[in-house]
């Protein structure tokens, strides 16, 4: 009787949580996917994924998306992992550099915009320390940037936020990491940049992976520092265009199916990077395994 | 080779160095623009450490106050206003160099340069503010700050309460499906907050839960109950069975050993969870701006301010007091952070 019981008390502890996801998670995802290919009759149309397809800022939208994920997830990997190497070792005021690394981190976006406006306007600290230093004559109109500079700017003050957070995750996984197999390495005559690229990266693949997919993830739906900087439509974004018919465009139907059509792209974007992870996870686990 | 780990040694600490600067200079110059008057922001080139105070100078001219300031960057004082009105003279005190002063106060200290002298004062600038003002022109930022606060309570109640008992069950029994639900609480932690929020704007006005704080919680619940399962399960597993079963010998019953053994030791771990969910709350604006667009959270107050007031010191004094709680607590979990992204097991 009382094993019976032990039996269905998981069940029961998860019943809770389960149910939350059956209510406020795959019922509103899945409502959303009918209702981004249903027209305001109900009847199937996929009218909103012409008409979203159609618009001139989509393909800008969705181009800068893509850079803006592929470019940012680059240059912060390879930063943080030159950081994380570097701080791997024990030195002096190793403790206090990492708790410095972690101010950016904690900085909410709507902060981080305001943060480099206060930097980048004409009058701004930029421009103030540039002169002072006599490298410029005049003021540089950072905010005036066009196209792709500007998606490079973004990129940079997204680099800033996020490079401590990408850096403590392979700090993380390099310190569980068995000297052993560094040391072994040394000692059978490799070089440094030997022992970082067939010893380490092999070994913290894992990490690597969970740290550049969910970078992705959330630099797929960046979206407030390109408004905050450059208002809406400068530098388009998926979730940027999502936010535009929510705040900008009054609360009609017409928009409300628009932001609908774009979560659910978003949401099948998102997906795929899941799928292509959870992939390339389990091949490279059986891999370190071997 | 003494040389070459000098050049070694070098390269290390110059890296270090750049990433210092590269991290508290924006910082500390954002910090100074917050407390910055609006005649410091237009200053150009200016000093990077904001004034404390003004030193003035008050000439009595043709019945009128010639009222400057001393620029720094001049070297000289800066005539910035004529005027022998009162009010005038107390606004343009507060409004462009922060200083508040009541019109008794400026009638007493300038009529002293009547007599035909120039007259030298300094003022003491209020630091503060910007800080009043970005509360007293922003009409809704005292009750956005509340609101924040009462999102973010909300978001740790459901998530805590409904998480930390999927954590329990994932950590302490073994069930069928208990590898699935692993995988279904990784992807929804990583499912975008949009997919869930523009749905769930339906039934929330079906509830009349649009623009309340409770609405916002139960999305930002959504991704925070996995992550929270996901580190109580890790908690749980960590604590000693054995000290439970020392309890039931010592016969405790299964309520008691709960809540006197195995929930303290858990304590700190659950703190933990709370201040992601906080964070989760406090920094979202996505959400707020879906679904709460009336009744705003601070972070989307500020995201507004940039668009409607052209005056950054404002913006970055809003901004300050976004970031303060942010940094407390992320500074408190940083321990975590390992459980939260690292070890994902599948």
């Amino acid at each position: 009787m009382k094993n019976k019981f032990r039996k269905w008390t998981p069940y029961f502890l998860l019943t809770p949580a389960l149910l939350y996801y059956l209510f406020f998670w795959i019922r509103p995802v899945f409502n959303a996917f009918i209702g981004s290919m249903t027209d305001f009759d109900g009847s199937f149309s996929l009218r909103f994924f012409i008409e979203v397809f159609k618009e001139p800022m989509f393909s800008a939208a969705f181009r800068n998306s893509v850079l803006f994920a592929l470019i940012s997830v680059l240059l912060q990997f390879s930063i943080a992992f030159m950081m994380a190497l570097l701080l791997n070792k024990k030195f002096k005021g190793v403790n206090l550099l990492l708790f410095i690394a972690l101010i950016p981190m904690a900085v909410p976006p709507a902060a981080v915009a305001i943060l480099w406006k206060t930097g980048f306007s004409t009058f701004g600290w930029l421009n103030n320390i540039l002169i002072t230093l006599h490298i410029i004559k005049t003021p540089i109109l950072w905010m005036t940037a066009q196209g792709f500079n500007a998606l490079l700017f973004l990129i940079l003050i997204d680099t800033w936020t996020v490079l401590p957070s990408v850096m403590i995750i392979l700090l993380a996984g390099l310190q569980n990491l068995n000297k052993e197999y560094e040391e072994a390495g040394l000692i059978f005559g490799a070089t440094k940049w030997q022992v970082t690229k067939d010893i380490i990266m092999p070994i913290l693949k894992p990490t690597i992976i969970t740290a550049v997919i969910l970078r992705m993830i959330a630099a797929i739906q960046v979206w407030m520092i390109s408004v905050m900087m450059f208002g809406y439509g400068r530098v388009p974004f998926l979730v940027e265009r999502i936010a535009y018919y929510t705040d900008v465009v009054p609360m009609l139907d017409e928009s409300y199916k628009m932001s609908l059509t774009y979560s659910v792209i978003v949401t099948v974007i998102v997906m795929v990077s899941v799928v292509l992870y959870l992939q390339v996870s389990k091949k490279s686990k059986k891999e370190v395994e071997i | 080779m003494n040389q070459k780990s000098l050049i070694a040694k070098t390269v290390f600490y110059l890296f270090i160095a750049t990433m210092i600067i590269a991290i508290l200079v924006p910082f500390f110059l954002f910090l100074s623009t917050s407390v910055y008057s609006e005649y410091e922001v237009y200053e150009f080139p200016r000093k990077f450490i904001p004034r404390t105070s003004f030193d003035l100078k008050i000439d009595w001219v043709d019945d009128k106050y010639d009222f400057s300031v001393f620029s720094r960057e001049m070297d000289d004082y800066e005539l910035l206003i004529q005027t022998d009105n009162l009010d005038k003279l107390r606004r343009f005190l507060k409004r462009n160099l922060s200083v508040q002063k009541t019109n008794e106060e400026i009638n007493r200290d300038f009529s002293v340069s009547k007599n035909g002298e120039p007259l030298y004062l300094t003022y003491k600038k209020d630091l503060l503010y910007n800080y009043k003002t970005f509360f007293s022109i922003t009409n809704k930022a005292g009750k956005a700050v509340a609101n924040s606060v009462i999102a973010a309570g909300w978001t740790i109640l459901i998530s805590l309460s409904f998480g930390s008992l999927a954590g329990y069950a994932i950590a302490r029994y073994k069930f069928k499906g208990r590898e699935q639900l692993s995988l279904i609480l990784l992807v929804v932690r990583m499912f975008p907050a949009v997919a869930v929020a523009i749905p769930m704007l339906v039934y929330l006005l079906k509830m009349n839960f649009d623009n309340t704080m409770i609405g916002l919680a139960i999305v930002y619940s959504v991704g925070n109950i996995a992550l929270t399962a996901w580190i109580t399960s890790s908690i749980f597993s960590g604590i000693n069975v054995e000290l439970e079963e020392a309890s039931y010998v010592f016969g405790a019953t299964k309520l008691q050993t709960f809540t006197k053994i195995t929930l303290p030791l858990a304590v700190p771990g659950l703190i933990a969870c709370s201040m992601y969910a906080f964070l989760a709350a406090w920094n979202d604006s996505i959400t707020a701006l879906i679904l709460s667009n009336n009744n705003p959270t601070l972070s989307l107050v500020i995201y507004k301010a940039i668009g409607s007031s052209s005056a950054i010191q404002l913006s970055a004094a809003g901004a300050v007091i976004l970031i303060m709680p942010a940094l407390v607590f992320t500074f408190i979990i940083k321990n975590y952070i390992n459980q939260m992204w690292g070890e994902v097991k599948l």
